[in-house]
């Protein structure tokens, strides 16, 4: 899997590139939006991560549209600034898939570029397994072993997020987009709270425990820390 | 029309009208007199030169001619008693030689007219009252003829100098009011006429807010003080949105000038924190540290999001929907903070209260003002809130039993970066930044927000909202949904 990263900030380039690659990807950086559309031009890649905010001539929406000229199917992951709502909706109308606002926990990038990159043959299982913890994703019920695990619908809804993403540490934020909508952004203890009464009666009294806590990122659900 | 008696209008023509009274009255009154002087200066004129005649033809010559002739003489071609005059001659020894008759309009009887002081020499001028109101002005001259002096009086009626004289005040007591009042219509409409061009500026003044710096005053060309006023107004605007546009993409930049370094920050924190072999202690304070940029990064958030909101550059979706919906669906998310810390969440929403307004941002109020209460509420109290509409307002009110606010802090309480008092952050990490962007929702929302005291214990977050009457909708919001 190859990916382009386009971003003018060259720290940035370089650490999104290093995470992507301890992901095992294969990753290009650019600089600007000429050097973009010369690496688009000379290979193939899966995914294009692209700035918004571009410096010269070509500008980030301006790399978008030429891409989507020329290929109508690569995942385009845009990074932009909060609150831009008008950028948002531009990029969107100009073929983005998705977007990201800076600054943004690297856990989340990780994320949503796995789910560009599976779109499509998403194998959408109805029942969710991890260790002994069941998620039926169909009549909306958890067992543990035998127990039939009884949730709120919030509640459920978290659990069914951190086991869609199962083995991956997930931020407050993103849980708090998903799962709320981000006019509870301020609220991050609203997920600790959550979370612990999740624990509750998931990890309660069991010797597994499958909900962690990563400090400072957030929280995963696995049979090992994530 | 309602007068203004601070008006420039009404002074204008106060002023206008008071001066031109002023002049009327010093113009009538020297007019006046200059008139009464005139009449009578011509009168007595008329009568020294008459006697003067009498003089010269007459009397002279009395020693010869007698004065049976003089008296026919006078008779005869002064005609006295037809001319309205008065001729009176006395002898020297004081007995009266001539007199002449009534006058033909009866005005005096020159019999009854007293004899002036025998024993003047020289010529002088009196004014006799006579009965029936009217007054004669009688010359009186003593002439002397062969060592003898005889006393000619000649008098005239002053009647037609008094009738002059009233037709005269009568022109000025009711022709100037009428002038003075037809000059001040006069002026009253012109003066409105030429501030006109005023008004027009004025009534476009009051449609520019800060959030329509792109439209401009009309220009008047009147070619003058006017024309120069709606010129100066409009480029003091001009400057403003200047203004306005260099600050609100300042903020736009420097929101992504320091959003970049904090990702990177972040990201190369999280590099760190993902190596397995880190020493505990490194990682302890790398979590901290990621916990500021974290910090930082609200922090930046919410400021841009407010100054967007102030400068009128946030863009809001505009729809309909139900507030108490709202309110009801937001409490059931956020239940279970307050059921952690033991606090009773009540709602009161009996009847749906449809509003018009970005209802991602007015869940935002909704979120941190619930927030806001479960936080500050001891454990174990309550909350209440409560949807209704009142007059052409929608209400949304928080309430609580908590301690309250300190009535030195109810007015920085929505003031960025407040606290209220230490008791009440203790333990809770947040930006400070709450509650202004709250209000910065419900202004840019066409609302407003306050906080009160509650006499039982605990305050009240109120919001009121403008209902939307079809078709009278907040300038600002109808733009915006025009642009989305």
């Amino acid at each position: 899997m190859r990916i382009l990263v386009v971003e003018d900030e060259e720290k940035l380039r370089r650490f999104v590139a290093k995470g992507l690659q301890a992901e095992h990807f294969a990753v290009d950086g650019a600089p600007n939006g000429q050097t973009a559309l010369e690496f688009l031009a000379s290979a193939s890649y899966d995914l294009v991560l692209l700035d918004i905010m571009l410096p010269g001539e070509i500008g980030g929406t301006e790399v978008l549209r030429r891409i989507r000229k020329r290929d109508k199917e690569v995942p385009i992951l845009m990074l932009t600034a909060r609150d831009g709502l008008g950028e948002k909706v531009a990029s969107f109308e100009a073929g983005a898939d998705d977007y990201l606002t800076k600054p943004f926990a690297f856990a989340e990038l990780i994320v949503r570029v796995k789910a560009l990159l599976r779109r499509g043959p998403v194998t959408r299982s109805n029942l969710i397994t991890v260790g002994d913890l069941e998620i039926d994703r169909v009549a909306h019920q958890v067992r543990r072993g035998e127990a039939v695990i009884k949730l709120t619908s919030k509640e459920y809804a978290l659990l069914e997020y951190l086991a869609v993403n199962a083995g991956r540490v997930l931020s407050r934020t993103m849980i708090i987009e998903h799962v709320w909508d981000q006019s509870f952004e301020g609220l991050t203890n609203i997920v600790d709270v959550y979370v612990r009464q999740l624990r509750l009666k998931i990890d309660e009294g069991r010797e597994r425990k499958l909900i962690h806590t990563v400090r400072s990122v957030g929280y995963s659900l696995g049979e090992e820390a994530g | 029309m309602r007068l203004n008696p601070r008006s420039l209008r009404f002074q204008l023509i106060a002023w206008y009208a008071g001066l031109l009274i002023a002049i009327c009255l010093i113009f009538g009154a020297y007019a006046y007199s200059w008139l009464h002087h005139y009449l009578r200066a011509t009168t007595s004129d008329t009568l020294v030169r008459r006697i003067e005649i009498i003089e010269a033809t007459l009397l002279s010559g009395i020693n010869q001619t007698g004065e049976p002739y003089v008296i026919r003489e006078l008779q005869a071609r002064y005609a006295p008693a037809i001319n309205d005059r008065f001729i009176r001659v006395t002898r020297p020894d004081g007995s009266v030689m001539y007199v002449s008759g009534l006058p033909g309009d009866g005005s005096f009887d020159p019999v009854h007219i007293p004899l002036p002081d025998l024993a003047a020499t020289s010529r002088f001028e009196r004014e006799v009252s006579v009965k029936g109101g009217g007054s004669l002005v009688i010359v009186t001259d003593a002439y002397r003829v062969g060592g003898q002096s005889y006393l000619l009086e000649v008098g005239a009626s002053l009647k037609e100098r008094e009738e002059v004289m009233g037709a005269f005040s009568t022109v000025l007591g009711v022709g100037l009011p009428v002038v003075i009042l037809i000059v001040v219509a006069g002026g009253y409409f012109l003066i409105g006429q030429a501030l006109r061009p005023v008004k027009k500026i004025v009534d476009a003044a009051q449609t520019i807010s800060l959030y329509h710096l792109d439209q401009r005053l009309p220009v008047v060309r009147t070619g003058d003080e006017i024309e120069s006023l709606s010129v100066g107004l409009n480029e003091m605007i001009a400057r403003l949105e200047d203004t306005f546009r260099h600050a609100s993409r300042f903020s736009s930049d420097a929101s992504h000038e320091m959003r970049t370094p904090l990702t990177i920050v972040r990201g190369e924190l999280e590099a760190i924190m993902r190596n397995p072999q880190l020493d505990p202690g490194v990682r302890e304070a790398v979590g901290s540290v990621l916990e500021e940029a974290e910090r930082l990064a609200k922090l930046v958030e919410g400021l841009f999001a407010i100054s967007r909101l102030e400068s009128g550059e946030a863009t809001m979706e505009i729809s309909r929907f139900d507030l108490s919906n709202l309110v009801l669906t937001t409490a059931d998310q956020i239940r279970l903070l307050a059921e952690d810390r033991e606090i009773r969440l009540t709602s009161e929403a009996p009847l749906p209260v449809e509003i018009a307004g970005d209802r991602a941002r007015l869940k935002q109020v909704v979120v941190n003002l619930l927030d806001n209460a479960i936080k500050y509420t001891p454990q174990g109290g309550a909350v209440h809130l409560s949807v209704r509409a009142e007059a052409s307002q929608a209400v949304f009110r928080v309430t609580d039993n908590g301690k309250g606010i300190a009535p030195a802090a109810l007015p920085f309480l929505f003031d960025r970066f407040y606290r209220a008092d230490d008791a009440r952050t203790r333990g809770i990490e947040g930006t400070g930044l709450g509650l202004s962007i709250v209000r910065s929702i419900c202004l840019a929302h066409g609302g407003s927000i306050e906080v009160v005291n509650e006499p039982e214990g605990g305050c009240s977050f109120i919001v009121r909202l403008p209902l939307p009457a079809d078709g009278m909708r907040g300038g600002w919001i109808e733009r915006r949904r025009h642009e989305a």
